[in-house]
């Protein structure tokens, strides 16, 4: 396989490319509200998903914006750069249409990750408007959310 | 000692690969146990599976679990939207869920937004077919290891 890209000049096959969104307040991770979003900070699940996606053969670039108008920004940018989008759209993920647009318009796969169990939360957080445009959602899992929407993106853009 | 997990698959979901295969996948029931008992092996833990199309087995397998089992993996099927008789088994059977399901819930009919059961689970993985139930098992084994759950 290798030998057949090589002699088609392409060296070893690109390896896949997924972005990695943290929504409004992440960033304030591991100093808020330790009780529900736990005392590792945005930067231990950025490491994490790097040592994951080196075991898992692909690439992970993460980002994190409190700016609504940012993370759609990075949304329509991904299209041709990335294979693949995680997104933790935080608080946005219960009310931004504006999101749920941007993310229906990339037409690249998309999985929606939560830190805590938001229905065990106030009723607000239990419903999400971009569920639907997205394969999928994880959330509950703390950190873990994000390591295993890394596992399933790898899986579902396999070759 | 390995630790011990149990998949519960609940009603219609033995008809799976027969039926809806444009939303379910054509997976069957014994083909996605194949899958998750390989990576039980893999991950070096106990597994075993049950399905039932009847709420009230679902609840004494549920129950059955306490003190016994290390997580449940489950997916409910439409029982997930309206079953409390579940949830109250989940609940006094003290064992990490973690809530399954095959399709993304989200883009269905609005009856299926909701599961009365999700507050007392861990967490859900919804919309990833066959492979949820991996993750899932795979979240059963990090969650102690997580210093991000209180």
């Amino acid at each position: 396989m290798a030998a057949l890209a090589a002699e088609a000049g392409g060296g070893a096959a690109a390896k896949k490319r997924f972005l990695v969104i943290s929504g409004p307040n992440l960033n304030l991770l591991g100093s808020r509200k330790t009780s529900i979003y736990g005392r590792g900070s945005l930067d231990d699940i950025h490491e994490g998903l790097r040592a994951r996606s080196a075991k898992l053969g692909v690439e992970v670039e993460c980002e994190q914006h409190n700016s609504e108008g940012r993370i759609i920004d990075s949304l329509q940018g991904a299209p041709g750069r990335f294979d693949g989008v995680i997104i933790n759209a935080g608080a946005l993920a219960h009310y931004s249409y504006a999101l749920r647009s941007a993310i229906g318009a990339m037409l690249l796969p998309c999985l929606e990750v939560f830190i805590s169990n938001v229905h065990a939360r106030e009723e607000f957080r239990h419903q999400s408007v971009i569920a639907a445009v997205c394969v999928g959602v994880i959330g509950g899992f703390g950190k873990t959310s994000y390591l295993l929407a890394l596992d399933a993106l790898a899986n579902l853009t396999k070759d | 000692m390995a630790r011990r997990f149990l998949v519960i698959h609940g009603p219609n979901l033995n008809m799976l690969g027969k039926r809806e295969v444009g939303i379910y996948g054509g997976k069957s029931i014994e083909r996605i146990n194949d899958e998750v008992a390989a990576e039980a092996a893999t991950l070096e833990v106990e597994i075993e599976f049950f399905q039932s199309n009847s709420e009230g087995e679902l609840v004494g397998a549920v129950q059955g679990c306490r003190q016994r089992t290390d997580g449940i993996v489950l997916n409910a099927g439409a029982y997930t939207h309206y079953s409390i008789a579940l949830r109250d088994a989940i609940a006094a059977a003290e064992v990490p869920t973690v809530e399954v399901h095959i399709s993304n819930i989200y883009k269905r009919e609005s009856f299926r937004h909701t599961s009365v059961i999700a507050p007392v689970c861990i967490g859900q993985i919804c919309g990833l077919g066959s492979l949820g139930y991996v993750l899932a098992l795979r979240a059963l084994l990090e969650e102690r290891l997580d210093p991000w759950l209180p």
